[in-house]
């Protein structure tokens, strides 16, 4: 009952409100497409929570990415004891830095008066999410060791069942709670990406890195020299 | 060549009276909304002073503008790299304190307050929090007049000399107003990771599209005049906009028709936009030179068919040709660009001013003799100040300036009280009759279709079809439901 709806149910109906729900809100509503910052209002404490959050985050969700893209080199890349050893540990630490900066996050939108006209139940809701999820990853990171190599044989193609329309929940089914609450917790996010703040993860700065510096538009159709 | 035309504004220091009356236009407008209480595009500050938001023109505190390092111009804040990296905590960022917590008063108390042994107050509150607040610590225009203290004013950067401030009987001031330049190499533009501000190729209005702005907030502290500000609320980035719906229906921004002082001119300018880079290389004291440079003559054939090829239409090569900016920008000369070495070749033109007319002699002051001006270089406001503020640094151009200015003023003086005008007194200082003719008139008695020329835009002739139905300026959606 608990699997199926974690690992059937949540997966699909966060994949479908994703898919159909984000571009609805690009299509109409892009005046809410931001990544809403406080650091006008409040920087010092921001300082502290917003840095090690991303740099932290970003590389574990990479690390997560590129079991799901591309499994065979990962395999071989983690088959020398001494690269899984190592990224174990450099993952354990990103995970440990991630959940720093959440716990930093956390009480400064409760302390601070300033930042109360601009704190939504979503920002609440978000925060604690990713502090859990964080938190658990760590858990998992810790006790659960060598979760890099065996997340390859597992997870990875429990989720392409998934994307093949057949699932495998057999693949996660014998883990323990706190990994299918993990998987849920990554489900629930992508779920909520949509209609939160989070629509900022969908940003490629492809323009700012080729165009020129300086960029003009003109009404008329007519092509103007560079 | 590659011939552009801009809007620009030439605002005449001479003349402000400090009464703020266009802050307010603009404030009514456009930015009395939620988010935006702290922004004064357009805001007024006293020089010396340090300005709204506090110490904007020190780039060591916020990185703004770009710099020349050899043959190329780069942002003096980071580069791609390094603004990727800083998208989660920028910097730079000028936060609220360097503007100022925006308050209101609580007036209901007035009538609302219980019976007691004291008069009622409309107490104070952040127009952010909600709360009340103890103190006002600031405002839009905190050091106004200079605050009844020397304090502000020896924070201004561009004093070399802070003795001049000392004895506060001795000090000199005037007012600064300030909009968004639009500059012709904006940094906002560059830093914008989200490609969302862009220059209006027509008429060179830089603006922030709100539905492609993200937040990134590194416009806010690339642009080295601080005008570009972060909406608490929205998320997003904002800017003077140049009251462009005004503009295209050949109105004046709302800034300029609301001055007091009449100080402002708004007309067209045609310029070469493949010199801008290559001119912005140039040493600082050499700035002001290229950006006259830049500019291009109206009435020059070869510039005109050039400009036609681009698409710019007969009306703005008329409204280029009487341009009243042209006049005192480039063809007599008196209005400089604020900050040059920024080297976002700003957009707005300052005519330093002259007065007050005491001059300073040792350590007293001493009016000069009645009704003659004293001189140059015993002016009351020092010239490397206005040097600092207008030249990069320049001396020259800013004593050629103010010696038209005086030049002016004695050439009409003569002729305002039916003395033998001596047009030598012009020649020497690089002016002639017709010119103080037009001088004078600009200055003085021109009426606002003088002051201003703003040819309406064509909207007609672009693509009407893609315009049919939409609703308003801005944000074009059509109304209902439905695409
Ligand atoms: S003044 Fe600032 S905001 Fe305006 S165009 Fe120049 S760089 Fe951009
Ligand atoms: S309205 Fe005109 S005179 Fe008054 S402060 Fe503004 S620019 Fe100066």
């Amino acid at each position: 009952m608990l699997n199926t709806f974690i690992f059937i149910v949540l997966p699909y109906v966060a994949l479908a409100l994703l898919i159909f729900v984000t571009p609805y809100r690009y299509m109409t509503n892009r005046l809410t497409w931001s990544a809403y910052s406080t650091q006008f209002l409040e920087r010092k404490t921001l300082f502290w929570g917003i840095n090690p959050w991303h740099y932290g985050i970003i590389p574990v969700l990479a690390g997560h990415l590129a079991g799901i893209i591309a499994p065979g080199t990962m395999k071989s890349f983690l088959a020398n004891r001494d690269t899984l050893v190592l990224l174990e540990s450099v993952g354990l630490g990103l995970g440990l830095f991630a959940l720093f900066g959440c716990l930093v996050l956390l009480p400064r939108r409760i302390n601070s008066p300033i930042l109360k006209r601009v704190t939504f139940a979503s920002d609440y809701i978000l925060l604690i999410l990713l502090a859990l999820q964080a938190a658990s990853g760590v858990y998992i990171a810790t006790f659960m060791r060598w979760g890099s190599q065996w997340y390859l044989h597992t997870a990875v193609p429990y989720l392409w069942s998934l994307a093949a329309l057949n699932p495998r929940v057999d693949y996660m089914a014998d883990f323990p709670l706190i990994l299918k609450l993990h998987a849920a917790g990554a489900f629930l996010i992508v779920a909520l990406l949509p209609f939160t703040k989070l629509v900022h993860l969908l940003f490629l700065p492809i323009g700012f890195l080729k165009d020129p510096p300086l960029l003009y538009r003109w009404r008329s159709p007519v092509v103007k020299g560079e | 060549m590659d011939v552009r035309a801009q809007l620009v504004m030439v605002f005449n220091l001479d003349k402000c009276i400090g009464c703020h009356a266009c802050s307010i236009s603009c404030k009514n407008i456009w930015t009395d909304r939620k988010g935006a209480e702290y922004m004064w595009w357009n805001n007024v500050e006293t020089k010396p002073g340090i300005g709204y938001p506090k110490k904007w023109e020190d780039q060591k505190i916020f990185k703004g503008g770009w710099v020349a390092d050899g043959r190329n111009l780069r942002l003096r804040a980071m580069g791609k790299g390094g603004t990727l990296l800083s998208m989660f905590f920028q910097p730079n960022m000028p936060k609220l304190e360097d503007y100022y917590e925006p308050f209101d008063f609580d007036y209901s108390n007035l009538y609302g307050a219980k019976e007691g042994n004291d008069q009622p107050v409309a107490e104070v509150f952040s127009q952010i929090s909600g709360e009340k607040m103890a103190e006002i610590k600031g405002g839009p225009n905190w050091d106004d007049d200079l605050s009844g203290s020397q304090l502000y004013a020896a924070e201004d950067i561009n004093l070399d000399d802070k003795k001049i401030i000392e004895e506060y009987g001795t000090m000199f001031m005037q007012y600064l107003p300030r909009i968004c330049n639009h500059c012709l190499n904006p940094a906002c533009v560059a830093s914008c990771p989200s490609r969302a501000i862009y220059k209006r190729g027509e008429d060179g209005v830089v603006l922030v599209d709100q539905n492609v702005c993200k937040g990134w907030r590194f416009c806010t502290s690339a642009c080295p005049y601080k005008k570009v500000y972060f909406n608490w609320n929205s998320g997003k980035a904002e800017k003077c906009i140049f009251c462009f719906p005004r503009t295209e229906t050949g109105q004046c921004n709302a800034c300029a028709h609301s001055c007091v002082g009449r100080i402002r001119y708004v007309g067209v300018l045609l310029y070469d936009a493949e010199k801008v880079e290559q001119a912005l290389l140039k040493p600082d004291d050499q700035l002001v030179e290229a950006h006259r440079a830049v500019i291009l003559d109206p009435r020059d054939e070869s510039v005109r068919a050039a400009a036609r090829k681009n698409g710019v239409s007969e009306q703005w090569l008329e409204a280029a040709d009487k341009s009243p900016v042209y006049a005192l920008v480039k063809e007599f000369g008196l209005a400089l660009p604020l900050h040059p070495e920024f080297r976002t070749m700003p957009m707005a033109y300052y005519i330093p001013s002259l007065s007050p007319v005491l001059s300073t002699l040792d350590d007293t002051h001493e009016l000069a003799e009645h009704g003659t001006f004293p001189a140059l270089e015993k002016l009351r406001a020092p010239i490397g100040y206005l040097a600092n503020l207008l030249a990069g640094g320049n001396r020259e151009v800013v004593t050629s300036v103010l010696a038209k200015l005086i030049a002016l003023r004695g050439y009409m003086r003569d002729k305002n009280l039916n003395q033998p005008a001596d047009e030598s007194i012009l020649t020497s200082a690089g002016l002639d009759e017709a010119a103080a003719d037009r001088l004078y008139r600009l200055f003085t008695i021109g009426g606002y279709h003088e002051r201003n020329i703003i040819p309406p835009q064509q909207r007609e002739e672009q693509e009407p079809h893609t315009r049919k139905g939409a609703s308003g300026f801005g944000i074009l959606k059509k109304p209902g439901r439905g695409k």
